[in-house]
């Protein structure tokens, strides 16, 4: 779900409390297809917080989802290791377990399109 | 007359020593480097009737005010404590400028002061175990070290979008260092080879350790005066050209529109529009490098060559390194002298159009460019000789 203004259609992330295109602030969660492509990434190989230390290397990756150019979003690549990724790759999104939550994470698209 | 409504100028420069190790009190160095600029200056503490500082709010500096104790100043015509969020150190030398040049004040102290402490954004922490606000949408993540990843996705997408190689990047850490051999001041000062800069330890994969400036305690601090009040100080004048800041569209470390840049290019633009002389007149750059992407920005959104043209143009380093056509960070930069928070830039252009540095002044320097920051909080200045 990204929040999405009724008015315009724009959808923006994260949430603020108007539309920064039509200042309208009739804001909806809306659902998204789950696919976008891989804007660029990191592979962090130091922790600058402890929780992380024990899951190192990790990937820290900007998806641009395929709603709308420019509608970013900071996930993890899971599933897939840090050589088989490239700018541009198309992705899709899978969802993790953690803690109560269900929290979305992105790993490269498995039917290759986007 | 420049584009500001009186004309501006910089009278003083000082700094504190600068350490690597230790945690000394920061009044101390804080009183240390505005004296130094006070001396450069040949001013008096009471002839200082404003105050602007830059701080992360950490601890970091003393307040404009709790400066103005120290140096025991009866009263302030302008103070203003600048937060962590514009355009690093210059900021307060931008605020000084347009309050001198609009008549509300007459002398300004401007100073960054900055410990390890707080300067060490690659420290690990312990971190929040809940998350709300735009935090719930990057701290699952692990996105930490101030903008460290930010730093490593951009550097992975300019070589992506732009082409260019490591090497490029390598080039500001070796510039860096040729520099900073010629400054007492800086703190790494061995000799750096392109296999060094490439084997060195990766963060932030792209992010390599050596593309990091390096955190010190230190403090540098500036006069900033009326043209015509200079020219009866103790200095040659320099004077503010031009200044400009920038932001960028949706501006955000993360998700600004553009990501490689941010607000660089339509600073440097809103820069040259103000300013008498274009890119093609600067003797020397004082460029941001708290990150070697940054100053890589910085070169191209300012002009001295084509976007994504960097690599070529700088000619394995000879093009900004000592004599070279445009010497770049001849202070050997945050890389080298160490992370004074972007004052630092404006200090050494100032030295450098006043003549006599020494092994590293730039030979009939007349034109200088400073700018600070990346992303949504970029700020710059083009300083002349008055």
């Amino acid at each position: 779900m990204v929040l999405r203004c009724s008015a315009c259609g724009y959808y923006l992330h994260p949430p603020e409390p108007a539309c920064p295109r039509c200042l309208g602030d009739a804001l909806e969660p809306t659902a998204v297809s789950g696919r976008g492509t891989l804007f660029s990434f990191t592979v962090a190989r130091q922790a600058f917080d402890v929780a992380f230390l024990d899951h190192l290397p990790y990937v820290l990756a900007l998806i641009e989802l395929v709603e709308q150019p420019g509608l970013r979003i900071l996930t993890n690549i899971v599933d897939d290791p840090p050589d088989a990724l490239e700018v541009g790759a198309p992705v899709e999104v899978t969802f993790e377990a953690r803690g109560g939550w269900s929290i979305p994470q992105f790993r490269l698209a498995r039917d290759g399109t986007r | 007359m420049s584009a500001l409504s009186r004309d501006v100028a910089v009278a003083g420069v000082g700094y504190s020593p600068i350490t690597r190790t230790g945690r000394p009190d920061v009044r101390e160095l804080t009183l240390l480097a505005c004296r130094a600029a006070l001396d450069d200056a040949g001013l008096a503490p009471n002839d200082v009737d404003a105050i602007a500082e830059y701080q992360f709010g950490q601890g970091d500096a003393p307040t404009a005010v709790g400066a103005q104790r120290l140096l025991g100043i009866d009263n302030l015509h302008m103070f203003n404590d600048l937060m962590g969020t514009g355009p690093s150190g210059l900021a307060s030398a931008l605020d000084a400028t347009m309050a001198v040049a609009s008549g509300v004040c007459e002398t300004a102290l401007v100073y960054r002061c900055i410990t390890r402490d707080a300067g060490h954004t690659g420290a690990l922490r312990a971190g929040p175990s809940s998350a709300g606000g735009a935090l719930q949408f990057t701290a699952p993540y692990g996105l930490g070290g101030g903008i460290i990843h930010t730093m490593g996705m951009r550097k992975r997408r300019r070589l992506a979008e732009l082409g260019g190689s490591p090497e490029d990047y390598g080039q500001v850490a070796l510039n860096a260092r040729r520099w900073g051999l010629l400054n007492d001041r800086a703190v790494l000062r061995e000799p750096l080879t392109m296999e060094e800069y490439l084997g060195s330890r990766m963060v932030s994969d792209p992010l390599v350790l050596l593309d990091c400036d390096y955190p010190v305690n230190g403090a540098c601090a500036a006069v900033v005066t009326t043209a015509e009040r200079a020219a009866d100080l103790r200095q040659p004048v320099v004077v503010v050209d031009a200044m400009a800041y920038g932001t960028g569209r949706n501006a955000d470390w993360l998700y600004g529109e553009d990501l490689l840049f941010g607000g660089t290019r339509p600073c440097a633009e809103r820069l040259w529009s103000m300013a008498s002389v274009g890119p093609g007149d600067v003797d020397v750059a004082e460029l941001y490098d708290g990150f070697t992407h940054i100053t890589i920005s910085w070169v191209e959104a300012l002009g001295f060559c084509g976007i994504g043209e960097f690599g070529d143009w700088v000619d394995d380093g000879r093009r900004i390194g000592p004599g070279g056509p445009l010497p770049l960070n001849t202070h050997g930069g945050q890389l080298s002298e160490g992370r004074l928070h972007g004052l630092g830039f404006l200090t050494e252009a100032v030295l450098q159009l006043r003549g006599g540095e020494g092994a590293r002044q730039v030979e009939g320097a007349e034109v200088a460019v400073v700018a600070n920051a990346h992303g949504p909080q970029c700020g710059a200045m083009v300083l002349t000789r008055g």
